[in-house]
């Protein structure tokens, strides 16, 4: 349209903004984050973990809303101490204080009671969520995904990053500037230049581009490449969910459950035999032991959400409400063009429940998709390297998983008995090949096909 | 003469609204170069320039990315207390019974969740023995219509049902005699609560009046056997064991009288493998589905019905005096006397005529040939139509004239819009004080009543029946009920004081009554359970069998012909019927048999005439046929004439059920015109415009008997009228690898060669030779692992068993949440149907389908002519699974894949739209989603998906597909993987019947057989090695995994059997064929 397009594309805006992405994806995602803590004060940020960071984060809101600055706001407005007191119990504070009264107006969702925190565990954690930088919007996208505050830490770091490289953007200017001046000075004394030929920014930079054009084709050449390679990577991890561990209206611990009492998944889980789905337990399976077991404490309070939702009065043992039902948050979600059956997998595959969810005996918060990582690491499980819940994660299981191991001499009349011998009968060659890894996986006998999941 | 063609696709367009001329200006922008765009000053200086533009589209795609990234959060509601027969994911089924006033069949429900979700015929128990319509399965998508009336209502104001049961005990108190006006009841349980009803009045010295009225009445039949053997019956018939039919214009495959006890008995007869096939004449004047599949058929004119049968009825009766008949009608009626003659008492006659003289003449002919006790049973007698046209008549003049009952309580009639006189009655009913009705819908009826209860629907309640003598059976609800809604056996109860009070959604009342009333009559403690399981019951009931006495026939009266020019047919489509679901969008879509043609009524006129007449015989996307008016007395109809081969000349048929809603009644968002971008067409009154007229006011009563033809004048109008129809050509065009037919002669005596010949192409052997070698040994590719190891599965259906129906197309949408597309959608060749009926009519240019007369001369604009009387083959088209796929292989993305089990499978979310496979299918069984269907303004009036409530129909294992991808048939790859994991589960290898695809399990015929062919005692496998079995289009070499076998016409045929005979006729055809696909 113009030529002042063309003109814009600054030699110089280029070299300074890959030189700065160039250091950001080499030390951004460096770990730089070693927390150094003190031996006699109280560990705000585990605190945090463990009790506030299913529903709150440092600086964006969530469930419940951020926590930055949070301190600061009840100093100044509410009454002394009414803070430690919303967290025990905030219904006591709204009762109480105004200004806490507006704060539970600020949410629709009520805010789990925390009477176990002390004074000093309280300002521990406050604190600490005061120390978190303000996240930058680069990492942000990346924050969110998981629960974690290492990568609040890491964008933390990257914040030093980017001051680097403006103090860098500063001083190649300022000194560029000075040489030019220089330069330009030198040959007014020489007697050279008449002040036309004096060089604006760009055709200087032009100038030294195509004087080192071999050099700045490959630099550019190699920051296009992490640029494409950059995106992708962030284009991956859309949808990945590893890690997602959405709060829930009652704190179920399944280390407690199927743990320490040993209960097994399917009792709860009791369609995961029949159906596709495992099945999320009914009020009614609760209250078979719950009806005897009511808790102490802080377990006390947990188990009367399940009385209220059952309609059940425990000092009665009667049921004489409607009851309401237990809304939670569903965590391990797959969109809805994908087919999967857990009946498939646990009662024909033989496949053991931690496989794909982990070892919930040891899981003392909510439940939450467990990153591939950890999977790994669990004794028995077939090793995987793409991220939970993810299609390659799906099908890369699909390939080392075996249907059944081959002589036909066993074979009866199973399904997959005929499956083999149709194919013994029909075409040794294949079945040959099938079985040059000593398995027949569920790949070969079409666990890849689109149709079989997608429908 | 003079044609001035006037196209209109709005009422906008053809009134020139200014609205419509302004907008026709600016549809489209004046042309402009791209130099003259980018140089025009503006541009320069307007605030976006295209640097700008680009940092805006960077800016959105990352905030979308950005966006994308936020997984949602998703809510999970376990039960507080499961039901114990739920499983949360697994469907659970429970036998029922479908009855809606007209249609019964035992039926088997689909829950998931506790949602009805898709319904089929129950083929373990019940004399119906699967066989659905298309409306019985289409009813529970009516479950799920936001439309319904939710609450009851009184004096147009939401109540309580309270407040309605005072109401009407005042109303009780205040009147002397009560009327009930009600559908045929076939419920022994409703029947006894009308008596403790009639009793409780008595009690207060009322006296309750109950007549029972049918929306299209079989009167004349109740009434001439009232006259031969002493009780107004409906004899049970069995098609099954009749060896010559012949139908005087009854549909009976379709909605005739018991279309679900006649189809697999007709099914049942026309088997050519056994050892004898049943010969069916029919003689009509609408080319009819049943007529479609006739051996012979005639042309006749109502008013010659009469004279048809004394023809016949002569030769066995000299008494009746011979008629003169023209010679195309004494021919066929005189093979059907030689028939007769040769099958006496293994035969059937059957009218579908509502004239006593008619039905007299019927059961003349049937008692000279004593098919009484072998076809005929006057001691079984079906109770559906219990309808007196008489009684209701004057019911209604009587209310018309202000005059009856002091309470009138409607129940499961719409007479204001059934009923000839329904306008009349509908201004008498504003009028009148204490009125009641029950209805699901706020329809013609209930929204000039008083008291409108809100009925459930029959999913919701419990109910009983007896449709046969000796037979009953049970309707269980499948869910609580949606609404506030309560069922006639409730309100009856309770205002007899038979039960104190309601019970809301729990149903236990009716439930108790019904369960009372049979372990006290009919069963015992134990087998109510079973009853309950198998939805029905055998006993043995005493039988009345009436004395017979067949008057002279000379008694009979003539039929009179009354003056006009056009004999009109009033007939019932198989989807609409009387148009009780006339906002059903899945019937309304569904294109009719025979027409192909959806949401429209039309004259269907015989193309022949309309040339003569100057009418359009050829419609496509843009043209139009024209509009004509038809008068009949002081009624004027105003539709399009629908050129239908076959019909006969001087009469033209029009569809009952239609032009529901005028006054924009609530009766279905998808009852009404839709414009083009959505919204309602809005007629003269401002309110929605119907689909189609009304043409009930046209029926005329003769006898005491509602007569469903008439005569009247009919006056073409040049203006056009846009049609929406599936297929718009209408023979076969000589393609003859499509199509395959024989006669049973040429069947039983000849060897496959003559009738299904094999494919053969020539090649070179070892020696340089050339030699014929059968198609299957040409491949382009290497084949497809799929024979014999693992899984093939496959499709066979017989093309002798099909009649065209639909009940597939419409299990296929409920079973694979197809969306539904409009009108406007459909007339630009876009419908969604997995499968379609594909109808061929044969052409004078080939002596049967496929088969050409002449080779040498043979014309193809010629071809494409139909006959005046065609032959007419069936043919259901779905994508044939092809192991060397051609769509396949052209995908740029590998979307559409083949399975290791022989399926080609389509993945939704691969799918960028190319539409390549679409173009390189030779099925053209591909079908695009040119829309968002579940969302977009467009679709809101006809697509259930777009509906909070009416979503709740979807099956949850198959995706909803978005816009711009690919679908097509998928064999029901869920039910396959479902049984598969059935088998898996209890260690078994699959059997055959494990899988049923829905359209095979819903077809009536049982004409699609679905399963593994690598299973070599598999009935697919038999299938398809039959001696009829062919494959569509199996010279193009695409090894397709559905089988066709050929139709066999019991009929003779001189100029097949000419061609069919010679044994190298095969190859010679081959080529031919050949020739035209290239």
């Amino acid at each position: 349209m113009n030529k002042s397009f063309y003109k814009t594309i600054k030699p110089t805006a280029v070299f300074l903004s890959w030189f700065f992405v160039v250091s950001i994806i080499a030390f951004g995602s460096s770990s730089f984050s070693q927390e150094e803590e003190g031996q006699v004060k109280i560990d705000g940020k585990s605190l945090f973990k463990s009790k506030c960071s299913s529903c709150h984060q440092p600086h964006k809101d969530g469930t419940g809303p951020k926590l930055f600055g949070a301190k600061n706001k009840w100093e100044e407005n509410a009454m002394e101490g009414s803070i430690y007191l919303w967290v025990n119990n905030w219904q006591a504070a709204a009762a109480k204080d105004p200004y806490a009264q507006s704060v539970s107006e600020l949410k629709p969702s009520a805010m789990n009671p925390f009477p176990e925190l002390s004074k000093a565990q309280i300002d521990a954690i406050l604190d600490w969520v005061d120390e978190q930088p303000v996240p930058t919007k680069s990492n942000d996208s990346l924050a969110n995904a998981g629960p974690g505050g290492e990568e609040e830490e890491e964008s933390g770091n990257s914040l030093i990053w980017i001051l680097l490289g403006v103090s860098f953007i500063v001083i190649i200017l300022s000194v560029g500037g000075v040489r030019r001046q220089l330069s330009i000075s030198l040959k007014e004394k020489e007697g050279t230049g008449d002040g036309k030929d004096k060089l604006t920014y760009t055709q200087e930079l032009k100038a030294l581009a195509w004087k080192y054009r071999l050099q700045t084709g490959l630099i550019s050449l190699v920051v296009v490449l992490s640029i494409i390679v950059y995106l992708f990577q962030t284009l991956y991890g859309i949808g990945v969910v590893e890690g997602y561990q959405p709060s829930q209206p009652i704190a179920f611990p399944h280390s407690v459950h199927a743990g320490k009492n040993g209960i097994d998944c399917k009792y709860c889980h009791n369609s995961v035999m029949k159906s596709k789905t495992a099945g999320i337990p009914t009020v009614n399976v609760c209250m078979n032991c719950h009806k005897q077991i009511q808790g102490e404490d802080e377990a006390k309070k947990e188990i009367s959400k399940i009385y209220n939702a059952a309609g059940f009065d425990p000092t009665s043992l009667y049921s004489p409400g409607k009851g309401q039902p237990i809304v939670w948050n569903k965590v391990h979600s797959l969109p809805d063009h994908v087919y999967f059956n857990h009946s498939q997998h646990v009662v024909v595959g033989g496949i053991d429940c931690k496989q794909c969810h982990g070892d919930m005996t040891k899981m003392t918060e909510t439940a939450k998709v467990w990153p591939v990582k950890e999977l790994n690491e669990i004794e028995g499980n077939i090793k995987l390297t793409k991220p939970t819940l993810t299609m390659g994660w799906c099908i890369e299981c699909h390939d080392k998983k075996e249907v059944s191991k081959g002589s036909l001499d066993t074979k009866k009349d199973g399904y997959y008995d005929e499956i083999h011998r149709r194919l013994l009968n029909n075409d040794k060659e294949l079945y040959k090949k099938y079985l040059k890894d000593n398995k027949v996986s569920v790949k070969e006998l079409g666990g890849w096909e689109c149709g079989k999941c997608h429908y | 003469m003079e044609i001035t063609k006037k196209y209109w696709k709005s009422l906008d367009e053809l009134n020139e609204t200014k609205a419509f001329l302004e907008s026709k200006e600016e549809e489209f922008p004046k042309g402009m170069s791209t130099e003259e765009f980018l140089s025009e000053e503006t541009s320069e200086s307007s605030s976006t320039n295209r640097r700008d533009f680009l940092k805006f589209l960077g800016f959105s795609v990352a905030a979308a990315t950005v966006a994308a990234c936020e997984a949602p959060v998703i809510k999970a509601v376990p039960y507080l207390n499961k039901p114990e027969n739920v499983t949360p994911g697994m469907p659970t089924w429970y036998a029922s019974t479908y009855y809606d006033g007209a249609t019964y069949t035992n039926i088997l429900v689909k829950t998931r969740e506790g949602r009805p979700i898709h319904i089929k015929g129950n083929k373990d128990f019940g004399f119906t023995k699967g066989n659905t319509t298309p409306p019985v399965i289409a009813s529970v998508l009516g479950l799920y219509d936001s439309s319904r009336i939710q609450k009851p209502t009184i004096k147009g104001k939401q109540s309580k049902w309270s407040n309605i049961d005072t109401s009407l005990k005042v109303a009780i108190e205040n009147s002397k005699t009560v009327t009930l006006l009600s559908g045929s009841i076939i419920s022994p349980s409703t029947s006894k609560a009308i008596e403790d009803f009639n009793a409780s009045l008595k009690r207060q010295g009322k006296a309750l009046n109950h007549i029972q009225y049918d929306a299209v009445s079989y009167n004349a039949i109740r009434k001439a056997n009232l006259e031969n053997f002493g009780v107004e019956l409906i004899p049970d018939y069995d098609f099954s064991k009749a060896k010559t039919i012949i139908s005087f214009g009854a549909d009976f495959l379709s909605t005739w009288l018991f279309a679900t006890q006649f189809q697999h008995q007709y099914g049942y007869s026309r088997n050519p493998d056994k050892d004898w096939m049943s010969k069916h004449f029919q003689f009509e004047s609408n080319h009819s589905i049943t007529g479609s599949n006739a051996d012979y058929r005639a042309m006749i004119k109502p008013s010659e019905e009469q004279a048809v049968l004394e023809y016949i009825l002569h030769s066995f009766d000299s008494n009746v005096a011979k008629p003169k008949l023209n010679s195309a009608i004494k021919n066929i009626a005189d093979k059907a006397i030689n028939s007769l003659i040769e099958t006496k008492n293994e035969s059937l006659i059957v009218s579908g005529s509502n004239n006593k003289s008619i039905q007299l003449l019927v059961n003349k002919l049937n008692n000279s040939l004593s098919t009484y006790g072998t076809t005929i049973f006057t001691g079984n007698q079906i109770h559906l139509f219990k309808g007196d046209d008489k009684k209701t008549n004057d019911l209604i003049d009587s209310i018309i004239s202000g005059n009856g009952s002091d309470l009138i309580i409607f129940q499961g009639v719409n007479p204001v819009y059934t009923h000839p006189k329904g306008r009349d009655l509908a201004k008498a009913l504003k009028k009148r004080k204490n009125t009641v009705c029950f209805s699901m819908h706020m329809d013609e009826t209930a929204s000039n009543c008083e008291i409108v209860c809100a009925e459930s629907h029959s999913l919701e309640v419990w109910n009983d029946h007896n449709p046969k003598t000796g037979h009953y059976s049970i309707s269980q609800p499948t869910i609580r009920p949606i609404y506030d809604t309560s069922n006639f056996l409730e309100c009856l109860l309770i205002w007899s004081g038979n039960i104190q009070e309601r019970d809301g959604k729990n149903s236990r009342n009716g439930y108790n009554y019904i369960k009372n009333n049979w372990t006290k009559n009919l069963t015992t403690k134990n087998n109510w359970n079973m009853a309950i399981h198998n939805s029905c019951i055998n006993i043995e009931d005493e039988k009345e069998e009436g004395v017979s006495d067949f008057i002279d026939v000379r008694q009979i009266s003539k039929v009179k012909k009354g003056n006009g020019t056009t004999e009109v047919i009033f007939y019932q489509k198989t989807g609409i019927g009387s148009g009780t679901q006339a906002g059903n969008p899945w019937l309304q879509e569904l294109p009719d048999p025979m027409s192909k043609v959806t949401w429209d009524n039309y004259f269907t006129m015989n193309p022949y005439e309309m040339k003569a007449k100057g009418y359009a015989t050829t419609f496509d996307q843009e043209n139009g046929l024209n509009l004509a008016t038809l008068t009949v007395g002081k009624n004027k109809i105003t539709l399009p004439v629908y050129p239908l081969p076959g019909q006969t000349k001087g009469t033209v048929g029009v569809a009952l059920g239609y032009g529901r809603g005028g006054n924009g009644e609530k009766i279905g968002k998808a009852a009404f015109q839709t414009k083009e971008y959505g919204g309602y067409v809005l007629g003269k009154n401002n309110k929605p415009k119907p689909i189609g007229q009304n043409v009930f006011p046209l029926i005329k009563n003769i006898d005491g008997c509602n007569q469903y033809s008439t005569i009247g004048s009919l006056v073409r109008s040049d203006e056009k009228y846009l049609i929406a129809s599936t297929q718009i050509h209408s023979t076969v065009m000589g393609r003859h690898s499509i199509v395959r037919e024989t006669t049973l002669g040429i069947y039983k005596k000849e060897k496959r060669d003559a009738y299904n010949p094999k494919h053969t192409l020539q090649k070179l052997d070892k020696h340089g030779n050339h030699v014929e070698a059968p198609i299957s040994e040409f491949d382009l590719w290497d084949a497809h692992p799929v024979e014999n190891i693992g899984h093939r599965w496959g499709m066979a259906i017989d093309l002798n068993a099909c009649f065209g129906c639909g009940a597939c197309l419409i299990a296929c949408q409920s079973e694979n949440n197809i969306p539904v597309v409009g009108k406007d959608e459909v007339r630009r060749g876009r419908e969604m149907h997995w499968i379609r009926i594909d109808r061929y009519f044969s052409s004078d240019e080939e002596a049967a389908i496929g088969t050409k007369k002449d080779k040498d001369n043979f014309n193809l604009s010629d071809a494409e002519i139909a006959s005046l009387n065609p032959k007419v083959v069936h043919m259901p088209m779905m994508c044939q699974h092809c192991n060397h796929a051609p769509c396949e292989t052209v995908c740029p993305v590998a979307a559409t894949t083949h399975s290791n089990e022989g399926l080609n499978q389509m993945t939704y979310n691969r799918c960028i739209g190319t539409r390549y496979c679409a173009n390189n299918c030779p099925y053209k069984v591909r079908r695009f989603n040119w829309f968002n269907y579940p969302s977009y303004k467009k679709f809101t009036e006809v697509n259930p998906a777009q509906d909070d409530i009416g979503r709740m129909v979807l099956n949850p294992d198959v995706t909803v597909r978005t816009r711009g991808v690919m679908e097509k048939c998928s064999f029901c790859v869920q039910e396959i993987q479902a049984a598969k994991l059935v088998a898996k589960k209890e260690g078994r290898a699959i059997k055959d019947g494990d899988v049923d695809c829905a359209c095979a399990s819903s077809c009536p015929a049982d004409a699609i057989s679905f399963g593994d062919w690598n299973d070599k005692n598999s009935l697919i496998r038999k299938d398809s090695v039959d001696q009829r079995s062919y494959q569509a289009l199996e010279e193009v070499g695409v090894k397709p995994n559905v089988w066709y076998k050929t139709k066999v016409r019991n009929e003779e045929n001189k100029d097949l059997a000419k061609l069919q005979k010679s044994k190298h006729h095969g190859a010679a055809n081959h080529h031919d064929a050949k020739k035209n696909t290239h």
